[in-house]
């Protein structure tokens, strides 16, 4: 249907007719105070009658704290101090926003920086200036129809039922045309991350024939990665590179997939392009100085470090990671005053046992990798009083790290205890037994290693057919409760918690809801996702658990149903 | 330097827009309107060019199409050239369909639209026409005015864009190159944007026209 306006004010007007944006509460955040001005007269033109303005970052989070908004319209750029992205960060982390709240980014020009927020804290609409009441009102309207259309997805997202998500995806769809793109690219990540790449790939693939969609392309990427297919992947990387060379998403995954081919070089290299694209990203910093202190390149390492550091000082997703990183290279300098002072300002800045327990570590390596082997050595024999103290291990890769310093400064029953902690947690992870294997080798207890590390999988696998058995031969509740205990020896053993949870559940299914069992089942299955997210099984579990909640619906027709019945509520029927 | 015009178009906008109808009369009234008019031109030649060149020769634009609503372009081409139409009491038509969805970069594509408007402001007596239509699969997007058409050097700068023609040696050259590179980042299986100018539209002067895939 052509329509044809001819007007003297030659606009059809934005329907505002469903959303009442008058009596909504608006935040203005921009350091110029002209601009404030001509927001805030759009904004009253379009009704708005709660309007504050903030001419600063900081200003901006006293009023977030203090007052939920509706409408925050914050420019990217805010001078000194934090920028936008960092300003909405610290706001989505801290909770100061409601689910239905409207961000609009702002910035003078659309540029990589202004448009490459953190995945997880994107704004809901980036505008550019000049912003004009048409185009405001035009992008408000949007974002409040897209986030009732994403509305029960989020939910379901939150919960972690990615597979019951991603089926509301295809029920949504059917309706709202215009967002089946968003749809379709949440629907792929959503599959991939319930362990379901093939199922992620159809849907890519089926973009792809539409249109040349980078993420799409990079999804692909991620698929073949995840398979193992490192060089095909690193080939669609640099595919999407040499299409969009301000893809940055495109550099962080290909620097991934040369890494694990083992080329850590160009690894580093792409980093540092990527990191000079973009380079207000502490995770992508964190990497470049990683990779560049594994590659001895100190001055780059440096570098990265102290931009880690300087663009953490104001965002939440600050690292002590950047903080270790960068003792260690004072240390392999042989600053070692800079290192201790770093070093207590990590364990200053960021309370806990485990930053406690890293910082130790890494003082040990600063003055082993110094040539102070009196004091290094000092260093293993605190740590190894720590360990008899503490029975809580600390993560996988803190504790392989710890056994490495602890071999080399010379200590030996904790290094072993340690590494047979981690074979013990990983008893199926072949990967990580071959490494587990190689320190022994360089500690020269090559064959005593080797039958440590049979041991270890041995008791693990004792433990858990234990279980199995006891499960398979009826014994339901025995099984569920030697679990129980094999989850306090085993604390990280994915096979144990998935089995754990699969019992749990299977008693729910057999003897009805039972709240504590559905609060265990959850945390088990929540401990697991910290652990190690996008399993399969994972997702698998979730769904089992969420069925298993009273007044669920439980097929895709039964969703559409639900949502039917949802829209029913909240729109009267056409008279 | 964005900030300031943004505040300049902005304050100019808000004078004409809340002027009494007796202002009108006022020798200073069409004066501003003619401001206003330049500071877009100011501010669309500026954008081009954070978006062209921000860093010398290396375009730094982080393209994303998405689905758009024609009638939501529509409303924000329209929004944008209101006052200044009002001001040079310009007529705008606007005919589409309602109902179509398409597929682009929706900052960039305004991008060109308010400036071909903008444009036409120079060129029309009192109107322009919007037409936005599909048509064998592409979509058609034109500014028209009733003006005398454009100059043989601008038709031929029209024609010349993409072909390796100097666009700083030509006044007009910077929009129409913007308006082709936007064109042909646009691409859908074998398909690519375009952009042309012609003379004799359906108003009788010249007729800016994109087409995007």
């Amino acid at each position: 249907m052509t329509t044809t306006y001819i007007t003297a004010s030659g606009a059809p007007s934005a329907d505002i007719a469903d959303v009442d944006w008058a009596e909504k509460r608006y935040l203005i955040v921009d350091d110029f105070v002209g601009i404030r001005q001509l927001l805030r007269e759009s904004l009253r033109n379009i009704g708005a009658k709660h309007i504050d303005q903030a001419s600063s970052g900081g200003e901006a989070m006293t009023l977030l704290l203090r007052t939920h908004y509706d409408v925050v319209l914050c420019d990217f750029n805010l001078g000194e101090g934090k920028n936008g992205q960092q300003v909405l960060e610290e706001a989505r982390v801290r909770n100061l926003m409601i689910p239905s709240s409207v961000w609009l980014m702002v910035s003078a020009e659309k540029s990589v920086e202004s448009v490459m927020g953190a995945a997880e804290h994107q704004p809901d609409a980036y505008v550019i200036k000049p912003i004009t009441e048409g185009v405001l009102l035009t992008r408000l309207n949007r974002v409040w129809h897209k986030k009732q259309v994403f509305r029960e997805i989020d939910a379901a997202y939150i919960e972690k039922d990615y597979l019951r998500a991603a089926k509301l995806c295809d029920a949504q769809v059917a309706q709202h045309k215009v967002h089946e793109i968003d749809l379709m690219r949440l629907k792929a990540s959503l599959l991939l991350k319930a362990g379901e790449p093939d199922k992620a790939r159809t849907v890519y693939e089926r973009l792809l024939e539409e249109r040349e969609y980078n993420w799409a392309r990079t999804g692909l990427g991620r698929i073949r990665l995840a398979n193992g297919d490192h060089e095909a992947a690193r080939q669609m990387f640099q595919g999407v590179i040499a299409e969009n060379r301000f893809y940055i998403d495109a550099y962080d995954q290909l620097a991934g997939a040369l890494t694990l081919l083992g080329r850590h070089e160009d690894a580093c290299g792409v980093l540092e392009k990527a990191a000079k694209l973009s380079p207000n990203s502490v995770p992508r910093q964190r990497s470049l100085g990683n990779t560049a202190l594994r590659l001895g390149n100190i001055p780059l390492a440096e570098h990265a470090f102290r931009k880690c550091i300087a663009i953490g000082e104001y965002s939440i997703a600050r690292t002590v990671d950047a903080y270790l990183g960068m003792a260690r290279v004072c240390g392999m300098k042989g600053d070692i005053k800079e290192a201790l002072r770093l070093l207590a300002a990590a364990q200053r800045d960021f309370p806990g046992d485990v930053v406690q327990l890293r910082s130790k570590i890494t003082e040990g390596l600063v003055y082993h990798e110094s040539g102070d082997f009196r004091r290094a050595r000092k260093s293993g024999d605190e740590l190894e009083a720590l360990l008899q103290r503490e029975s809580k291990r600390p993560q996988t890769a803190t504790c392989i790290e710890m056994a490495t310093l602890l071999f080399a400064v010379g200590v030996k029953d904790a290094p072993v205890e340690l590494l047979c902690h981690v074979i013990r947690n990983n008893h199926d992870n072949p990967v990580l037994v071959e490494e587990v294997q190689k320190i022994f080798d360089k500690a020269r207890m090559g064959d005593e290693g080797m039958e440590y590390i049979a041991g270890a999988r041995r008791e693990a696998n004792e433990i858990m057919n234990k279980g199995v058995l006891l499960w398979k031969t009826g014994k339901l509740e025995e099984a569920v409760e030697w679990m129980r205990d094999a989850r306090v020896r085993l604390p990280d053993n994915m096979r144990i918690l998935f089995n754990s949870a699969q019992m749990l559940i299977n008693h729910m299914q057999l003897h009805g809801y039972d709240e504590a069992l559905m609060v265990e089942a959850n945390g088990v299955l929540m401990h697991v996702d910290e652990l190690a997210a996008g399993q399969q099984r994972f997702a698998q579990l979730v769904e089992q658990l969420q069925m298993l909640i009273p007044g669920r619906a439980e097929t895709p027709e039964a969703i559409d149903a639900e949502i039917d019945a949802l829209r029913g509520v909240a729109e009267a029927p056409a008279a | 330097m964005k900030n300031s015009i943004s505040v300049l178009g902005g304050t100019l906008e808000n004078l004409l827009d809340h002027g009494k109808p007796a202002d009108q009369g006022d020798p200073a009234y069409p004066q501003m309107a003619h401001m206003l008019y330049q500071t877009r031109r100011l501010s669309d030649n500026l954008m081009q060019l954070l978006a062209l060149y921000k860093e010398v020769g290396k375009p730094t634009y982080p393209f994303e199409p998405n689905t758009v609503p024609v009638r939501e372009l529509v409303q924000q081409v329209a929004g944008q050239a209101r006052v200044l139409l009002e001001s040079k009491q310009i007529v705008l038509e606007l005919e589409f369909d309602g109902d179509l969805l398409w597929t682009f970069d929706e900052d960039l594509v305004i991008g060109v639209l308010a400036h071909a408007v903008n444009n036409a402001v120079r060129y029309t007596r009192d109107r322009i026409r919007l037409t936005i239509a599909e048509r064998d699969g592409m979509l058609e997007l034109a500014v028209a005015d009733n003006g005398t058409g454009f100059p043989p050097s601008m038709l031929e700068a029209g024609t010349l864009v993409g072909q390796g023609v100097n666009f700083l040696t030509n006044s007009s050259g910077l929009g129409l190159f913007f308006a082709s590179e936007v064109a042909r980042m646009h691409k859908r299986r074998q398909a690519v944007g375009a952009i042309r100018l012609e003379n004799g539209g359906p108003l009788g002067g010249g007729r800016f026209v994109l087409t995007l895939p």
